[in-house]
């Protein structure tokens, strides 16, 4: 017997409807009428019926109306072709449209976007910079000194040859950064080294290592200059600040991140957005920072000026830079005012002897 | 005498049918700009909402053999999938940074590797987001499903990705067959399996001049738009024709050349933007210079930013207004009108052996989606 397709003996000339019962994919030709219910109709079978409040509207191509209901499986669907069975339909189910996507869906996810997008901007103004204050110095020490240990890896390969180790500079240096240290009151343990390289710096990582950059090492005129710096560096230290910043910036670039997804071609937006955000927050811990070297210097008898005299040798005049909001430290005019205004005759003894100072200045060999 | 066999003959095979792609353009478009513009009004977060009409009115405008498909997704699932997925990155990142700190510390640098990790993820996160699509992708009341393991799935992801990086590129197509044959194997339409029956070698037959042509593109920018264009239209057709369900065969006559004047158009139009942009953004910042007196020795102070606020907000909105068109413009060419030229290409043949075929298959969560936004990964 040949198989005949099932609507060939079957075709009414008013057979508006194809149905899908939701458990096969047969095309099914029914005849749809408005009871009570609706019913759909096909022959050979019992109809099935829908009630009209349970009808929903799903996707279709235009020019055919689809729906299904919530009673019915889940993947059964109707679908009319003939535009006034179509409008009789939509005319008696009141809540076709409910669950789709209309003015008032809309309003309603702007709305909460907007109230996330306030609350993700409070807290990366007000709750994150706490979070970093509070947090940072719960770290244990011993974890901070793995970061530590883990930067200087990098910082090994990177210098692996630059390493200044002219045996009494070194000891010169070592007794400089110590006697900072136990002003600090700080580990006197950890290693002092230069590193031969024209960059003007010096940094400190967690954990107490100390760097200093050859290229500030040759502007520098006497140990207090020098001394200042690494004051300043001593007192990141002791305010955690690698620590606060490492949560503070994560979690701003986690925030904005989330906020803006991939709509705004963020990289620039979230570039800009963070480094606005995380600059003023870094030139407060700069700030701090600088009050902690005045402290230091002056606690040891010696004037804080001539750090502000470095800085500005290094630096020159940065008043002019256009872009001195982006600024990730204060303008070093304002630094050098602050240490001006600090300013004291020296009260104790020179920190370095006019030999050890010598020695240190030729650490790295070549000649300053 | 014959008698007349019962069984009969079977019945001749039904001529391939074609897809038809009935969707408007300038319908598409308008839903690109209400979505771009809400997109803007609630800092990306409309996005998911977005992406989901974008599926439904490319799934409910492609046809086959008469009837239409149906996505049966929406925007919520995929907020809720991308929030779940944060709630696991959030402490894998944390881990991931614990753990290259660990590493560091023994070795410098060798925490490289661990983005390794990260590679795998996004692969897992891919498959699990097709297998989201294809689940609420329906056809004449059935759902498409899929089984298998995301997880096995991103092993062999990076195995294969290293031969490729190892053969700078030229095991490419044996790739996308191998991953391919795993995804199409665990999908299924109904209680029809999926088959994937490309062969590596077909790609490759029909794509290795392009792999040659490569570095001369990119140092010649204008041949690069044509090569991608190419291995793009070439990587659909032989995709399409190797795709199988039960006893129905996907077969593409898509022409190489199909995809050339929609790359173009593209940059053309992102060259157009940028300059305007360019150009708007100059007039402002002449402006703002020129109003405050912004010298060399008179630099910008937060004072000038507060009097001149309206021009840097207008600038702003400026550069955001061109960034959401450009998401139009590429959704637009490289989304739609590539869907509605490949679609064109596609015909179905032995649709009779999806005639009668049983529902099976459940849906399953949008977690993978909201993975593959988290971390920015995109695949097919």
């Amino acid at each position: 017997m040949e198989s005949a397709p099932a609507d060939a003996t079957v075709r009414k000339p008013d057979a508006p409807a194809i149905f899908y019962d939701g458990m096969s994919n047969r095309r099914r030709t029914v005849e749809v009428r408005f009871n009570d219910q609706l019913e759909i109709d096909e022959d050979g079978s019992a109809p099935a019926l829908w009630a009209y409040a349970d009808v929903r509207r799903a996707d279709s191509p235009p020019g055919i109306l689809r729906v299904t209901s919530l009673s019915a499986p889940a993947l059964a669907r109707l679908e009319i072709r003939d535009p006034a069975v179509a409008a009789e339909l939509v005319s008696r189910c009141k809540q076709l449209g409910e669950h789709l996507s209309d003015g008032r869906g809309v309003a309603k996810i702007v709305g909460w976007s907007l109230a996330a997008t306030v609350s993700i901007v409070l807290v990366v103004l007000f709750a994150i910079p706490l979070a970093a204050d509070r947090l940072a110095p719960l770290v244990p020490p011993a974890l901070e000194r793995r970061i530590g240990d883990a930067a200087e890896v990098q910082i090994r390969t990177i210098f692996r040859d630059r390493v200044c180790d002219s045996k009494p500079g070194q000891l010169a240096f070592s007794k400089l950064v110590n006697r900072l240290r136990e002003q600090a009151g700080l580990d006197v343990t950890p290693q002092a080294t230069v590193l031969s390289t024209p960059v003007p710096n010096a940094f400190a990582l967690p954990g107490g290592r100390i760097y200093l950059f050859e290229g500030l090492l040759a502007k520098a005129e006497n140990p207090d200059e020098i001394a200042g710096v690494l004051a300043h560096e001593l007192g990141h230290l002791n305010h955690r600040d690698n620590m606060r910043a490492l949560i503070y910036n994560g979690g701003t670039s986690f925030l904005i991140g989330l906020l803006f997804g991939d709509v705004t071609g963020s990289s620039a937006v979230i570039f800009a957005s963070r480094t606005l955000v995380t600059a003023s927050y870094s030139r407060k811990a700069e700030q701090d920072a600088d009050t902690f070297s005045i402290g230091v210097m002056q606690r040891l008898g010696r004037s804080p000026k001539p750090m502000g005299e470095l800085l500005f040798r290094v630096t020159g005049k940065q008043g002019d830079d256009a872009l001195s909001f982006l600024a990730s430290h204060p303008l070093t005019e304002d630094r050098l005012k602050r240490m001006s205004d600090a300013d004291r005759s020296p009260s104790g003894p020179p920190l370095l002897t006019a030999e050890e100072w010598t020695s240190l200045k030729a650490i790295c060999g070549s000649s300053n | 005498m014959n008698q007349m066999s019962f069984v009969g003959q079977q019945p001749p095979p039904l001529p391939p049918v074609p897809v038809s792609f009935t969707g408007e353009r300038r319908k598409f478009f308008r839903l690109l700009a209400r979505g771009a513009a809400l997109e803007l009004v609630t800092v990306g977060f409309y996005r998911f909402w977005l992406a989901t009409d974008i599926r439904r009115h490319l799934w409910s405008h492609t046809e086959i053999d008469g009837d239409a498909a149906e996505y049966t997704g929406r925007g919520k699932e995929l907020l809720l999938g991308f929030l779940f997925a944060l709630a696991i990155l959030v402490p894998i990142y944390l881990a991931y940074l614990l753990v290259s700190i660990e590493v560091e510390r023994v070795q410098g640098f060798g925490s490289f590797p661990l983005l390794l990790a990260f590679y795998a993820f996004g692969q897992f996160a891919i498959y699990r987001a097709r297998r989201y699509r294809l689940t609420r992708t329906i056809w004449r009341g059935v759902r498409f499903w899929m089984d298998g393991s995301g997880w096995a799935y991103a092993g062999r992801a990076l195995l294969w990705g290293c031969l490729v990086i190892l053969t700078l590129g030229l095991a490419l197509p044996w790739r996308e067959a191998a991953l391919e044959r795993y995804k199409m194997q665990h999908s299924h339409y109904g209680d029809l399996q999926g088959s994937f029956e490309g062969q590596g070698w077909e790609f490759f037959k029909r794509a290795w001049w392009l792999w040659l042509c490569a570095p001369i593109a990119l140092l010649l920018f204008p041949l690069a738009p044509f090569v991608y264009a190419e291995f793009k239209a070439v990587e659909w057709r032989w995709w399409l024709s190797g795709i199988r369900f039960g006893g129905v065969r996907l077969e593409s006559t898509l022409p190489r050349r199909a995809l050339y004047g929609l790359y173009w158009k593209t940059i053309g139009w992102f060259a157009l933007f940028s300059v305007g942009l360019g150009a708007y953004l100059g007039f402002f910042f002449y402006l703002f210079f020129k109003i405050n007196g912004v010298t060399k020795t008179h630099p910008v102070t937060s004072d000038m930013i507060t009097a001149s606020l309206p021009i840097l907000i207008m600038g702003a909105l400026g550069y955001l207004a061109t960034i959401l068109s450009l998401n139009v413009i590429m959704r637009l060419y490289l989304l739609r009108d590539v869907w509605a030229r490949v679609a064109a290409s596609v015909q179905v043949h032995g649709i009779e052996a999806a005639a009668n075929v049983a529902a099976r298959g459940d849906p399953v969560s949008a977690l993978g989606e909201g993975f593959a936004d988290g971390l920015d990964v995109a695949g097919f």
